[in-house]
């Protein structure tokens, strides 16, 4: 039984079993010890209740630690915490790339509207400003699309695991064990 | 843990609370307790009703623990040097809160099945 449980206990999350695992396995084993001798189908019906317990409990630490949102990252609070071991997650530069295609696109569209307003001087000035105007109007779609895409690559990534949220908060557990 | 003292309507929004949440926190009110005596002195409480498994107690007492109702210590009479969980005094004070909104629903009903009887 006690090897079941064991097996069990590896289906949650890795910061679970290390802050409660053993502690878990203990009460496993008391329990186990102490209805040593009861009737088989008491015994059965424990190890039933124990096993959908288990089992019930990894789905749920899972489904917790993806759903999470981080104190550390948390937009409603707005609080982010800094650390001293801060990293370097390698998925920052994932988006420092995709930042700088933002950018470089949009010098492009800004070179393209600036060499489609005919170089008269003095310009005129119905040119000018329709120049403004798709300038105005771009600008806001182009940053509300990077950071559309940008979100959904973190949400990805996050999801994934490889965001460096869960890395950060495994360093987190590292410096205190106990809460 | 928590980072934040968590505001009077985020608490509010926990209750009521669940029949197992409230037995185990009723089973830390009295004195601290490592995780077995907990489900033993639930199932005592409950008459046997309520049966957790080691899977729902671990899971409760992390909700407990990451919102800042019950904090975990060595103990350090035990040989073993298990973990315990007790009460914090945020704990204990929602514990109260339910406590009287449980007594409040409760006059509330004897008061209303008494008129309806009379």
């Amino acid at each position: 039984m006690l090897a079941a449980y064991r097996k069990l206990l590896r289906l949650y999350p890795a910061e679970h079993r290390k802050l409660f695992g053993e502690e878990m396995l203990a009460v496993l084993a008391e329990e186990h010890d102490e209805n040593a001798g009861r009737k088989l189908i008491v015994r059965g019906s424990i190890f039933l209740r124990e096993t959908s317990g288990l089992l019930a409990g990894a789905v749920h630490e899972h489904f917790r630690s993806f759903t999470e949102i981080h104190d550390e990252l948390s937009f409603v609070t707005g609080r982010f915490a800094m650390r001293n071991g801060f990293r370097f997650p390698k998925v920052t530069i994932v988006f420092m790339l995709l930042i700088l295609g933002g950018v470089l696109t949009a010098i492009k569209k800004g070179q393209d509207i600036a060499s489609s307003v005919p170089d008269v001087n003095p310009p005129l000035p119905v040119h000018i400003q329709s120049v403004h105007s798709i300038l105005l109007g771009g600008m806001p779609l182009f940053f509300a699309f990077f950071y559309a895409a940008g979100l959904i690559g973190w949400g990805v990534m996050f999801a994934m695991r490889r965001s460096g949220v869960h890395r950060l908060d495994q360093v987190a557990g590292d410096k205190q064990p106990n809460h | 843990m928590a980072l934040y003292d968590m505001s009077h309507t985020a608490i509010m929004k926990q209750f009521p609370l669940t029949e197992p949440v409230l037995l185990i926190l009723l089973s830390l009110a009295g004195q601290p307790q490592h995780g077995y005596a907990i489900l033993k002195d639930v199932e005592r409480m409950s008459s046997g009703r309520v049966l957790l498994s080691t899977g729902t107690l671990y899971g409760a007492l992390r909700r407990l623990l990451d919102d800042d109702w019950i904090e975990r210590f060595e103990e350090k009479e035990t040989s073993r040097g298990r973990q315990a969980y007790r009460l914090t005094p945020q704990g204990r004070r929602n514990l109260q809160l339910e406590i009287d909104r449980m007594k409040h629903i409760t006059r509330l009903a004897t008061l209303r099945v008494a008129t309806k009887e009379s």
